[in-house]
This record gives structure tokens, C-alpha cells and sequence, in this order.
């Protein structure tokens, strides 16, 4: 008797299956990964930019810009994986569009801790429930540049290099942004403690 | 608390995430400063959380999906590679045309 197979393995087969499809112009396979992956896309950009409206154009503009490149997109590596960066850069784009125009909303939010989690998860309990509000607020309240630098490595993992080849930044300016954001992190919520 | 905590805490919280020692200057103070200690302590904490965060997810707004697809009309799902091919043969196409065009103006009889 063969063993069932493993369903993450069965998804990503048809999730490769889907990207092929819309490689060709398949709108509709593009349509189901667009519902796959619109939580984690737009979660992130909420993360990088904070205020929620503002999340919710970057999370647009990624997924159509998602659609233009995607006959680039050679499967190297997760399209999760590949749909982050493509966020990160968008969020970026804005941002220097909303500095250009000042009234930047990047700053200003409050909502984030309010925001829909799934609180499904046996770890919302209690303490770990407090600090983790208390963290968002805290990391809401970092200046922007620092808050993507800590979102991106302590939140998502990834490495000094990539967070700087994403931002248009050295990696000792990340690292150092990285150190001050961390530092702050810790007074802010000692402060809030 | 003292200058040399403050100086220390972006290093003490650094070797918290990373789980490797703190920088050498700030090493010995590091591991005889209570506070400090308490700081580390509290740092690993708020990077088991931060990890932890990356699996939570928030909910798109409902008319994303639609507001994505509906910006995708008339826009055709071209390789890159034709992208330009495609473009320079619009160009010359509309160029040729143009000369056509003034080509076949009603002239003076002269």
C-alpha cells in the first residue's frame, strides 16, 4: 500500500501548476493564487507601511505588478518568497512617493494592533498575548525605516544582504539601522512595561 | 542606570536575537549587570516573539482581490521578452502610417 502524499507537497504542485497557467495569460489561475496569497502580501505591506489603507494599495499595486513579471518568475524560489520582495519593493516605491508628497500617513497609525489576527493559534494566550500587543505597538511606533529593517529580519529572516539589496541601502547601513531599532525596541517597551 | 547599560544595549539585544555573545567592549559588563540581564532575558522573549509573528496573518481587505483583477483588464499578459518587439514594430507601424498619410495630402496643382 503507497502512502498518502504529503499535502504541502500536493499544494505546491498544484501552486506551480497555477503559476504555469498564469505564466501563459491564465487570468483565472492568476485569480486563485491572488486568493492564496493575499493575506500573507497584504500583512506584510501592514507591517512595512503601517497605516492600513495604505497597506491595502501597496497589496494592489504587488499583486498587478506580481502579474506583469510573473513570466519572470523561474520558480527559483517560493512564489511566497518571490511575492515578498515584490512587496517590499512597492512599499518602498510608495513610500518615496508619499515622502515627495509629504502628508506621508507612514507615521501615523494606531490601528495595526487592532488588526483581524488569526487568534486561532494556541500561543494567543494570556501573557504572550499582552506582549505581543505591546510589541506591535512598540514596532509601530519605530520610525519607518527602522521598523521594515526589524520586520524584516527578526519577523520574516532574512539575511543583512537581502534586506539591503531590497532597500537601496549598504549592509552596514542595515545592520546599523537593525542595532538602533533594536535598542529602541527594548527602551520603548521597558517604557511601556 | 547607568551610561554604560544604555551604551551596551543595542550589543546585549543583538547577541539576544542572534544567540551569540555580546560584542567584546560591553562583554564583562554584559554578564555581571543585572540589568542587563534582565534586558537580555526580556529580548529573547520579543525575538521568539517576532519570529512567531511571521506565521499570523492579517485579513486583506474583501475588495482586494476584485480591485486587482479588475485592474488587470485590457492588460495583456505579454512575456517580457515580446514586451519590446512589440512595442518597436507599434512604432514603425505608426510611423510608416503617418508618412503614408502625409504622403497622399491633396497637393496644389501647379
Amino acid at each position: 500500500m503507497s502512502n498518502p502524499p504529503d499535502p504541502s507537497q500536493v499544494e505546491g504542485e498544484r501552486e506551480s501548476e497555477l503559476v504555469a497557467r498564469a505564466q501563459k495569460g491564465d487570468r483565472a489561475a492568476f485569480a486563485a493564487l491572488v486568493r492564496a496569497h493575499q493575506d500573507e502580501v497584504y500583512t506584510l505591506a501592514r507591517r512595512l507601511v503601517g497605516d492600513p489603507h495604505l497597506a491595502s494599495d501597496v497589496a494592489q499595486e504587488t499583486l498587478i505588478r506580481a502579474w506583469r513579471a510573473l513570466p519572470k518568475f523561474r520558480g527559483d524560489s517560493k512564489l511566497s518568497t518571490w511575492l515578498y520582495r515584490v512587496t517590499v519593493n512597492t512599499a518602498w516605491t510608495h513610500k518615496k512617493r508619499a515622502a515627495r508628497h509629504r502628508a506621508s500617513p507612514i507615521d501615523d497609525h494606531t490601528e495595526i494592533a487592532a488588526a483581524p489576527y488569526d487568534a486561532g493559534a494556541p500561543e494567543f494566550a494570556g501573557e504572550i498575548l499582552e506582549l505581543r500587543g505591546r510589541l506591535r505597538r512598540s514596532l509601530d511606533r519605530l520610525p519607518a525605516a527602522q521598523r521594515e529593517v526589524v520586520v524584516l529580519k527578526d519577523i520574516y529572516g532574512w539575511s543583512h544582504a537581502e534586506i539591503a539589496d531590497s532597500m537601496g541601502i549598504t549592509v552596514t547601513a542595515a545592520k546599523v539601522r537593525l542595532h538602533r531599532a533594536r535598542a529602541r525596541l527594548v527602551k520603548d517597551l521597558e517604557a511601556s512595561a | 542606570m547607568s551610561v554604560v547599560c544604555e551604551l551596551a544595549a543595542p550589543f546585549v539585544a543583538n547577541s539576544a536575537v542572534d544567540g551569540g555573545e555580546v560584542m567584546r567592549p560591553f562583554r564583562v559588563h554584559a554578564t555581571t549587570c543585572l540589568k542587563c540581564q534582565a534586558r537580555h532575558v526580556a529580548m529573547v522573549r520579543i525575538a521568539r516573539q517576532l519570529a512567531a509573528m511571521e506565521g499570523d496573518r492579517m485579513s486583506a481587505p474583501l475588495d482586494l482581490e476584485w480591485r486587482v483583477m479588475s485592474s488587470l483588464e485590457g492588460d495583456l499578459a505579454l512575456a517580457s521578452s515580446w514586451r519590446r518587439p512589440l512595442a518597436w514594430t507599434a512604432a514603425i507601424v505608426s510611423m510608416a502610417a503617418a508618412v503614408l498619410i502625409w504622403r497622399q495630402r491633396p497637393r496644389p496643382v501647379s
